[in-house]
């Protein structure tokens, strides 16, 4: 890993990190694949990746509506609001 | 060969659709929140569509078998199993930071429609949700976010690059709609955002080995712009490539007021999506119980109901087309032949009704005309009260005020004269009126039995039954 | 005092609810091992009085009028839930989770919410944003983690049960290393519904307490069919406690070969050892069984674990709920300002490998060979279960260790979850005990049974608890 993949990383993940630091961020994410890379001897082609443990088949509800809006309770929760909307720092498309 | 019109000086335009399409459900896609267009902002806004910490998706059946009726309405293979995959990206409008959609196993995959005789192939059509909206014109420093429309059900369907210039590629699109609105999957309300269109375009020389290289144009939302927008793109790609240059694989957008597509600022690392498999939802199997429950379910489809108004009613296949065009008109259509004619009753809404929509630039919807009022115009025509071009002038009314054609025709007397002895009377006044026209009738000039028509026929304000007059002037005038 | 004693003391009103929370509310603000994040007096009062009001109602509930700490991991309605995050430092939920709710309806009074790894990634409890959890047992080491809040409460005997969730050992190793009891239920089991995610496809909420008994009790309170979690499974209802007494004769145990080559401590092993002469007399049959695959498991856990909570933890973006940093510029930097202030670094470092592992060009290398693990790990345990009823095993390599400890290995902490990980990736439900007392610190057992055989799990462990002390023993 070097420091333009990390610099890829950092934006996709939007996480902020000091120039300075990136070398040591890069240490300790190789350190981990270091760990995670002893898996890559194995031979597995023969299996189906698993997702979920149980391998359920998905359930669905019935198509019908159960308000739980709680406008004015979302609004007040949010960092910052009017009395309509989320508001944020302008986008410009 | 139909190929060879669609060249632009030279170059093959290769034009693929993903049209998404707003499913005409309840609730949202994964959660129980009214789906509902124009409330209040931030009112039909669950906990599960806010993203909150904890919330969890349970999927809507009413969405998957939306889904499902659009798969059997294009011929297509229905999944046995389909998944979900979180789609990766940060946008204010989007709460989960991910949206859940269908990448590797879509719920629809291989549909073909009929565009004009020539069949489009559908890729797949998969479902996922429809994000939030921002808008950026309340204040000048901030932009606002309505979560109303996070988490409504989507249809994307994807064609595969079988088209090949705007025309056909918009006449697909009104293929599509026609199936979403006739099977009630979608409204199909461009305007209003529940037909979005997305056009991968590329141009090639026609006997190149291999497509060019594709921009995308994103969000169109009529018909009309797409049009606009694909031919734009055409010619801005030829110009690119005749001067040596290459196109680009980008995203852009197009401006209708400016009639121009322009690129979408390039991010300064390309967006990567990181689709994996959505944890919180297990693969879901679509059972063949279920599929055949949606089928019996279903309305026919326009090339079904075309050809069961033509054994049933005697249409030709122009006039079982037209009435079949839209649902609206040919329900509208099936309620007025429940009581009335259905040849007449054809010829009218194709040639007057129709006539009245396009003048006024409405559809039968909106206007005042409805299958009861119409039906008693009809009837009315039938069994002689009034003559065709009376009925016009009812019709004419009836647009205006939606009133009852009996109350039309009562309020303005223009009720049809069939009294045989009334009729007589006015006939005999004419003819002694005018003996001179009658002598050069009786001599041999046969065209003056005309001028004896419009005469009876000005006399009563064309109330007169035309077929009693006729046989009344001919009594008369043999004496 | 132990569970069972009591919810006897409210059961035959020697106690009420109220003075049962009064009780629990001195001990947590005598705290001084920074158990909690945050305590709730007036509602538990308040809730008390509810249930002293309606004693008929509740004095055959599971958990009759017993005072309880959840992990401040479960959304409560209008009460703080943190996650251990600056993130989430402020934000109140508009809703309960299932758990939650579960546990009321079930009795319990809630007192406090436990101090835990910053969104359950850590095995210590250093990660948090509230500070570290001290060991009741010696205050210079760690509860272990994530759930380490949830562990001391017990062992403090602060409250007789508690919650917590386990995605890679996150209940099984703190118990073991608090020296109580903690189960980690089948995958499914009990409803994610408002349990802050970390990795949606091993996360699972299990109950704590000195014993089995404890634990059989809170979890038939939390466990429910619950339609608002798609991954929550269908199934034949079982009363836990009840089942508790139930013979299931005796049974064949299998124990791993060659789990010295694993870097177990001595301390540990002998423990272990002992336990095993335990099982043997209660008239259980030991057999060895192959488990070479089992320390690939852990590669597996670091590449799913992080892939599935880079995306879990992309809706804090600061702006709908919870932190938002201040300075401001645009949105994009609102985003990049709001997440590398609001998590802690383990969270950051996590969110970044769970980000290149999914990202293009890696994602079969990496994500997909991890699922192929997880098959191959899974598949392992089904043919062990065929031919013995469980697996018992050490739950952690080492006893509670020091603080900000240094080691030569740069992944020394993640390798402590080697032996608790298998179980989550396979979706099993585990158990650990107290099987061993050295150097002045408890040491943990576990079982791991076969698909919803918690029932089994807890008898057995139970059976041992009749004829053992470990798990009566207190700081």
């Amino acid at each position: 890993m070097d420091k333009i993949e990390l610099k890829n990383l950092l934006f996709l993940a939007r996480i902020n990190a000091d120039e300075k630091e990136h070398p040591e961020i890069i240490k300790k994410l190789q350190n981990t694949f270091n760990l995670i890379d002893e898996m890559q001897d194995l031979d597995l082609s023969d299996l189906e990746p698993l997702n979920n443990p149980l391998e359920l088949n998905n359930v669905s509800r019935k198509d019908e509506n159960n308000n739980r809006n709680k406008k004015k309770e979302f609004l007040d929760n949010s960092p910052e609001s009017d009395d309509d909307y989320f508001t944020v720092p302008k986008i410009i498309e | 060969m139909a190929q060879n019109d669609t060249l632009i000086k030279g170059w093959q335009p290769v034009i693929g659709l993903e049209v998404h399409v707003q499913l005409m459900t309840n609730t949202k896609l994964f959660s129980p929140a009214k789906n509902k267009f124009g409330e209040d902002a931030n009112t039909l806004v669950d906990l599960i569509d806010m993203g909150l910490p904890g919330v969890l998706p349970v999927l809507n059946e009413g969405a998957m078998r939306q889904g499902i009726k659009f798969g059997l309405a294009t011929s297509a293979k229905i999944a046995k199993t389909m998944i979900f995959d979180r789609k990766n990206y940060f946008y204010p409008d989007l709460p989960k930071g991910y949206q859940i959609t269908q990448l590797h196993f879509p719920i629809v995959k291989d549909g073909v429609v009929d565009v004009n005789g020539k069949e489009v192939r559908i890729h797949q059509a998969h479902l996922e949700e429809d994000a939030g909206k921002s808008m950026h014109d309340k204040y000048d420093d901030r932009s606002v976010i309505d979560l109303n429309r996070s988490g409504v059900p989507l249809l994307e369907i994807v064609s595969e690059p079988d088209l090949r210039s705007a025309s056909e590629a918009v006449d697909y699109l009104k293929k599509i709609h026609q199936i979403i609105t006739y099977l009630d999957i979608s409204d199909g309300n461009m305007s209003q955002g529940s037909m979005r269109c997305d056009a991968n375009i590329s141009i090639m020389r026609p006997d190149a080995d291999e497509f060019g290289t594709r921009a995308e144009i994103k969000n169109i939302n009529s018909f009309k712009f797409v049009e606009k927008a694909i031919n734009f793109e055409i010619k801005r790609q030829i110009k690119i490539l005749e001067n040596g240059n290459k196109v680009e694989q980008e995203t852009r957008l197009y401006d209708a007021v400016k009639d121009e597509t322009r690129s979408m600022r390039t991010k300064e690392f390309a967006n990567d999506y990181r689709y994996f498999p959505c944890p919180d939802l297990v693969p879901t199997n679509i059972s063949d119980e279920l599929i055949e429950d949606v089928r019996k379910n279903m309305d026919e489809l326009p090339e079904e109901k075309e050809s069961r108004f033509r054994s049933q009613y005697n249409l030709d296949e122009y006039e079982a087309k037209v009435l079949c065009a839209e649902k609206i008109t040919a329900k509208f259509y099936e309620e007025v032949c429940e009581v009335t004619d259905p040849i007449l009753s054809a010829k009218w809404i194709i040639g007057e009704i129709n006539a009245l929509l396009n003048k006024h630039d409405v559809s039968l919807a909106e206007s005042k005309i409805n299958s009861k009022n119409f039906a008693g115009l009809i009837m009315k025509i039938k069994d002689g009260t009034i003559s065709g071009k009376i009925a016009k002038e009812v019709l004419e009314e009836m647009w205006q005020t939606g009133s009852d054609s009996q109350e039309i025709i009562k309020s303005k007397g223009l009720e049809q004269i069939s009294d045989e002895s009334e009729l007589e009377s006015i006939a005999q006044s004419i003819l002694d009126n005018n003996p001179s026209q009658v002598e050069a009738f009786k001599s041999g000039k046969d065209k003056l039995f005309g001028f004896f028509v419009g005469q009876v026929m000005k006399e009563t304000q064309g109330k007169a039954n035309p077929g009693a007059v006729n046989a009344i002037l001919k009594r008369l005038l043999s004496n | 005092m132990n569970f069972k004693d009591q919810r006897e003391k409210f059961r035959s009103k020697a106690i009420s609810a109220k003075e049962a929370v009064k009780e629990a509310m001195q001990k947590i603000k005598n705290d001084n091992l920074n158990i909690f994040i945050n305590d709730f007096e007036t509602q538990a009062l308040k809730q008390a009085d509810f249930i002293d009001n309606n004693f008929e109602k509740f004095k055959n509930t599971p958990l009759s009028g017993v005072p309880i700490a959840h992990k401040d991991i479960f959304c409560t309605n209008g009460l703080k839930t943190t996650c251990g995050s600056k993130m989430l430092e402020n934000f109140v939920p508009p809703y309960d989770s299932t758990v939650i709710k579960n546990c009321n309806e079930a009795g319990s009074i809630m007192v406090a919410k436990t101090n835990m790894d910053e969104f359950a990634m850590g095995s210590s409890n250093e990660t948090s944003y509230f500070g570290a959890v001290s060991n009741p047992w010696n205050s210079d080491l760690v509860p272990g983690g994530s759930s380490g809040g949830a562990a001391a409460c017990v062992a403090a005997d602060i409250t007789s049960i508690s919650t917590g969730t386990d995605t890679g050992g996150s209940i099984r190793q703190p118990a073991a290393l608090c020296g109580v009891t903690g189960l980690k239920p089948t995958y499914g089991l009990v409803s994610r519904w408002g349990m802050i995610a970390f990795c949606s496809s091993m996360d699972q909420a299990g109950p704590f307490s000195r014993d089995a008994f404890g634990c059989a009790a809170l979890l038939d309170a939390m466990a429910s069919y619950d339609e608002k979690d798609s991954t929550c499974s269908k199934r034949v209802e079982k009363n836990f406690e009840s089942l508790l007494t139930k013979n299931f004769g005796s049974l064949k145990i299998g124990v791993i070969k060659n789990i010295d080559s694993l870097g177990i401590n001595t301390d540990v092993m002998q423990s272990y050892e002992t336990s095993k002469s335990v099982l043997t007399g209660l008239g259980h049959k030991l057999k060895e069984v192959d488990f070479s695959e089992l320390s690939s498991g852990i590669c597996s856990y670091y590449v799913i674990a992080p892939a599935e909570c880079s995306s879990n933890l992309s809706r804090f973006d600061g702006v709908k709920y919870g932190y938002r940093a201040s300075n401001q510029k645009d949105i994009s930097n609102l985003y990049m300002e709001t997440r590398s202030e609001g998590f802690g670094d383990e969270v950051k470092k996590r969110i970044l490998i769970g980000t290149h592992v999914l990202s293009a060009g890696f994602y079969d290398a990496y994500y997909l060979q991890a699922q192929k693990v997880r098959r191959m790990i899974k598949n392992k345990f089904e043919s062990i279960f065929k031919d013995v009823d469980l697996i018992f095993m050490p739950t952690t390599l080492d006893q509670a260790f020091e603080k900000n400890r240094k080691d030569s290995d740069p992944n020394r902490m993640y390798k402590e979850d080697l032996l608790t990980i298998p179980a989550n990736l396979a979706g099993l439900p585990a158990i650990s005990f107290p099987n061993g007392f050295k150097n002045s610190l408890p040491v943990g057992g576990q079982f791991i049974g076969n698909y919803f055989s918690e029932d089994l799990l807890l008898a057995t462990t139970h059976k041992i608890q009749e004829v053992t002390d470990w798990h009566k023993m207190t700081p």
